[in-house]
């Protein structure tokens, strides 16, 4: 399933980066946006306390399931020399937020962020933020949207729980900044927050595939940086075994077990310790990029792209720009109040009532 | 603009930019529940302390030399962020209380944090609803909405009022639109000008006579303006003997007994002194004094035996009727001769007023420290007000007028100071607390001053000072001046 009318151009560096404008991004996203929030039937909004000091959610993390790599497997260290090819570097993330509750739903803000680094310069474009009203009414036309547009879900298929929306409706937008990087961008190295594991509800494993496919046609090449990863080899996180590795280095896990079920990881894993540091992040290279110019890839990105603590300054920047502080969170809460006539009225701690300084949890 | 906190009498209050509150505006927190109405004065404008704004301020700043870029924000939600982080802490103190539109000075009442509306209130108005006595006006210049500020030459009158600030923020001129208003008003004024500033005062700045050149007399000791001894008392006398020229005790006796012995036979001349002190059956060293003093006196030139003498008490009573300002121009005189200058000058005003010769005198003194002696400023400030003798002190050294001065003062005209320590002394007047001092007189811009104390009635306010369409004097003479003016 095509999930746009695209623009392929015969010209290939012509539209890239490309502007605001001509960002394919969904009008039926945007109507969302704006139709959930016309249909607010409440009267208050009672703001999210802890949404102020609670870390954003990110979306697309590593969402692989637990997996254990056995002792059979064996880790392979690769040296890497920078390569000065100067070669664009494309990043995208994705941060949504609660907002708050109303008497009849959730609302929560989106906003996605594309940074790319030309000639020693960042530009960003920052998306949004986008206010959304879920209720238990629209959540299936938010669902029916994914399953238009972007996922292959069967129609029997349950929405989710008013809770999960806000990180689906954030993982469309990801997965949509993603597909028009991976359209408009020509020999880049293109890096996603999280895992290339495909093959659950945010990650069909065709439109993943299609997504990586697109981006190999184009000359790029797709790097995804988990900043936690679930898998262990003996016991321990795999990022544990970059300690002592020599950076700039890249380990592979050889006789990684093929998972079964739907889970699909549609990448090579590796562990990234790019720079000095006691960091060290999962990478997975799209797999059917030969291994060789997988890793010339992640020279390539050494050679064009500052890295701190092993991790791209191109996608720290997209983080940075999509994520929110607790002055937006505020801003949006004046916003969706003044605009939709809502009253902010503060819900009293339950926790803090019941408990005083040792109430704990979310809200204590 | 929302109530935010109270801590005493101050009060916190959040605002928005488009509010446009600045620091010495006032505000009216009216509590629609009650019929009351807190008066309150913003002091200083802080930016709100909101949550997540330093993260903000950090990814902005990102933003400046390497990192650029678009925001697509179809909604426009970005302004309300905006809004948000330019949110202001408006800190204010507490003026006073409306109850039933009366105006209580307590600030016990604690209104509404969520009823109460916030509204600007013109200080105009504030002024027109205190009250007080609206005859006799003089217009000092416009507040910060552009209406004009008047005070009454009652604020003046027996009181005593201070102008001070740092050099060259418009003292001396505020100081000559008082004096020309209460002139206006046919009162008498005395100005002790240190450096002939008020010299112009009867001239237009084109260099025309104005409308109150025959009322501004400029008296320039050892020119128009010299005694002599025969208008003299003996107090006035030993109080220069004494106190200008440090005679010892001694010799004050015996020079009380040469002055009274040439008071018997009749009018005498500064010859006549002369002579006698020469003549004086006294012992040497008393005789020596006596000379150099006397030779001081004489080599001073403001003290005479012929017609050019002029009677203090006459040029007094040419203001009588009409009011006038006596400028006495100090700027030629050496330290010395000042000091006999104003011994004379007070001790005949002194006189004149003792006598009801002159109803009372509004006296301007410009960097009185420079002349006037310590044991002068409380005798001005309390025993002579009950004279008549009204003081008005102009200082760029507000550490040389006593505390005592401070807390008796009933006005004060703040200029601006950036010096911590001469806000500190100056904030010790007893009319106003020192946070208002501090935080508004620091930023005050030139020509600009904050009003406190009675003339007022206790509501501080800041004021542009007015032109004034007089000859400028005194101004500081330059070396590199712009060859084309």
């Amino acid at each position: 399933m095509l999930i746009e009318q695209l623009n392929y151009t015969t010209s290939p560096r012509y539209n890239f980066p490309p502007s605001i404008e001509n960002l394919q991004l969904p009008q039926t996203f945007i109507e969302l946006s704006l139709s959930s929030m016309k249909n607010i039937e409440s009267k208050y909004l009672q703001p999210n306390q802890t949404s102020l000091t609670q870390p954003v959610i990110e979306h697309i993390e590593d969402a692989t399931p637990i997996m254990g790599i056995y002792d059979s497997s064996t880790i392979e260290t690769i040296s890497l020399e920078p390569l000065i090819d100067e070669r664009p570097v494309a990043a995208i993330d994705v941060s949504s937020i609660r907002i708050g509750e109303t008497e009849t739903g959730v609302l929560c803000a989106i906003r996605g962020a594309i940074v790319w680094k030309e000639k020693n310069r960042y530009k960003y474009h920052r998306l949004g933020p986008f206010p959304f009203h879920i209720t238990e009414q629209n959540k299936k036309e938010i669902y029916n949207l994914f399953r238009n547009h972007h996922f292959e879900i069967s129609e029997d298929a349950r929405a989710p729980s008013i809770i999960n929306m806000q990180t689906r409706i954030g993982n469309l937008l990801e997965r949509w900044l993603q597909l028009e990087i991976s359209c408009s961008a020509y020999s880049t190295i293109i890096l996603w927050d999280g895992s290339l594991t495909a093959g659950m509800v945010d990650s069909p494993v065709n439109e993943m595939s299609r997504l990586l496919e697109t981006a190999r046609n184009r000359l790029s090449i797709v790097l995804a940086f988990s900043k936690n990863t679930n898998l262990r080899f003996s016991g321990h996180k795999l990022t544990d075994f970059a300690e002592k590795a020599e950076p700039p280095c890249l380990l592979q896990i050889n006789g990684f077990p093929l998972p079964s079920g739907p889970v699909m990881p549609l990448g090579d894993i590796y562990v990234a310790k790019l720079t000095p540091g006691v960091c060290s992040f999962r990478l997975d290279i799209d797999k059917k990029v030969p291994r060789e110019r997988g890793i010339e890839a992640v020279q390539c990105l050494l050679g064009s792209d500052l890295l701190i603590q092993s991790y791209p300054e191109t996608l720290r920047l997209a983080h940075i720009f999509s994520t929110f502080t607790a002055t937006e969170v505020i801003g949006i809460q004046r916003f969706i109040a003044q605009q939709y006539g809502l009253r902010i009225v503060a819900r009293p701690n339950v926790r803090r009532l019941l408990f005083g300084p040792f109430g704990k949890g979310s809200e204590g | 603009m929302r109530l935010y906190k109270k801590e005493g009498n101050s009060i916190q209050i959040l605002s928005f930019p488009n509010d446009n509150v600045e620091k010495g505006d006032y505000l009216l927190v009216e509590d629609s529940g009650v019929n009351r109405k807190l008066i309150t004065q913003v002091i200083d404008v802080q930016f709100a302390s909101v949550p997540g704004l330093l993260e903000e301020l950090l990814r902005d700043s990102t933003t400046d030399e390497r990192v650029c870029g678009e925001n697509f924000d179809p909604l426009g939600v970005s302004s309300h962020i905006n809004h948000i982080q330019d949110a202001r802490m408006l800190l204010c103190k507490i003026r006073g209380t409306l109850v039933n539109e009366k105006l209580h000075v307590n600030s016990s009442w604690l209104p509404s944090r969520s009823k109460s509306g916030i509204t600007r209130i013109p200080v105009n108005s504030l002024l027109k609803h205190l009250g007080g006595n609206q005859d006799l006006p003089i217009n000092i210049g416009e507040t910060k909405d552009a209406s004009p500020l008047t005070i009454t030459a009652h604020d003046l009158d027996g009181r005593l009022n201070i102008i001070t600030g740092k050099k060259g923020t418009g003292k001396s001129h505020l100081s000559k639109l008082l004096v020309l208003g209460l002139v206006e008003y046919k009162a008498t004024v005395v100005v002790l000008d240190l450096n002939g500033e008020y010299t112009g005062l009867g001239f237009s700045s084109s260099g025309g006579s104005n409308k109150y050149s025959k009322r501004v007399h400029v008296l320039t000791p050892g020119a128009n303006f010299r005694v002599s001894l025969a208008q003299m008392e003996l107090r006035v006398m030993l109080n220069i003997l004494v106190h200008a020229l440090n005679l010892p005790g001694t010799s004050t006796r015996e020079f009380k007994r040469i002055w009274k012995s040439l008071r018997q036979q009749g009018s005498f001349t500064l010859q006549d002194l002369g002579d006698a002190i020469r003549d004086c059956k006294c012992n040497i060293h008393v005789r020596d004094a006596l000379f150099s003093r006397y030779y001081s006196l004489v080599n001073s030139g403001f003290f005479t035996d012929d017609d050019s003498a002029i009677s203090f008490e006459k040029i007094f009573e040419e203001t009588r009727d009409v009011g006038g300002a006596l400028v006495i121009n100090l700027s030629d005189v050496s330290s010395v001769d000042r000091q006999i200058v104003l011994e004379y000058t007070l001790g005949n005003l002194v006189k004149l007023l003792s006598k009801w010769k002159i109803r009372s005198v509004f006296l301007f003194a410009e960097e009185a420290h420079l002349y006037l002696r310590e044991t002068y400023w409380e005798d001005i400030v309390t025993r002579m007000r009950h004279f008549g003798l009204f003081t008005n002190f102009v200082t760029n050294q507000p550490d040389t007028i006593k505390e005592n001065i401070y807390r008796q003062a009933d006005s004060i005209f703040l200029f601006n100071f950036t010096n911590e320590r001469d806000l500190e002394t100056v904030s010790r007047a007893a009319r106003v607390d020192s946070e208002t001092v501090k935080s508004i007189a620091q930023e005050l811009p030139p020509h600009h001053c904050l009003l406190i104390g009675r003339a007022v009635k206790d509501f501080p306010v800041m004021v542009k000072v007015r032109a004034l369409d007089i000859k400028t004097m005194g101004q500081t003479r330059l070396f590199f001046t712009n060859k084309n003016n």
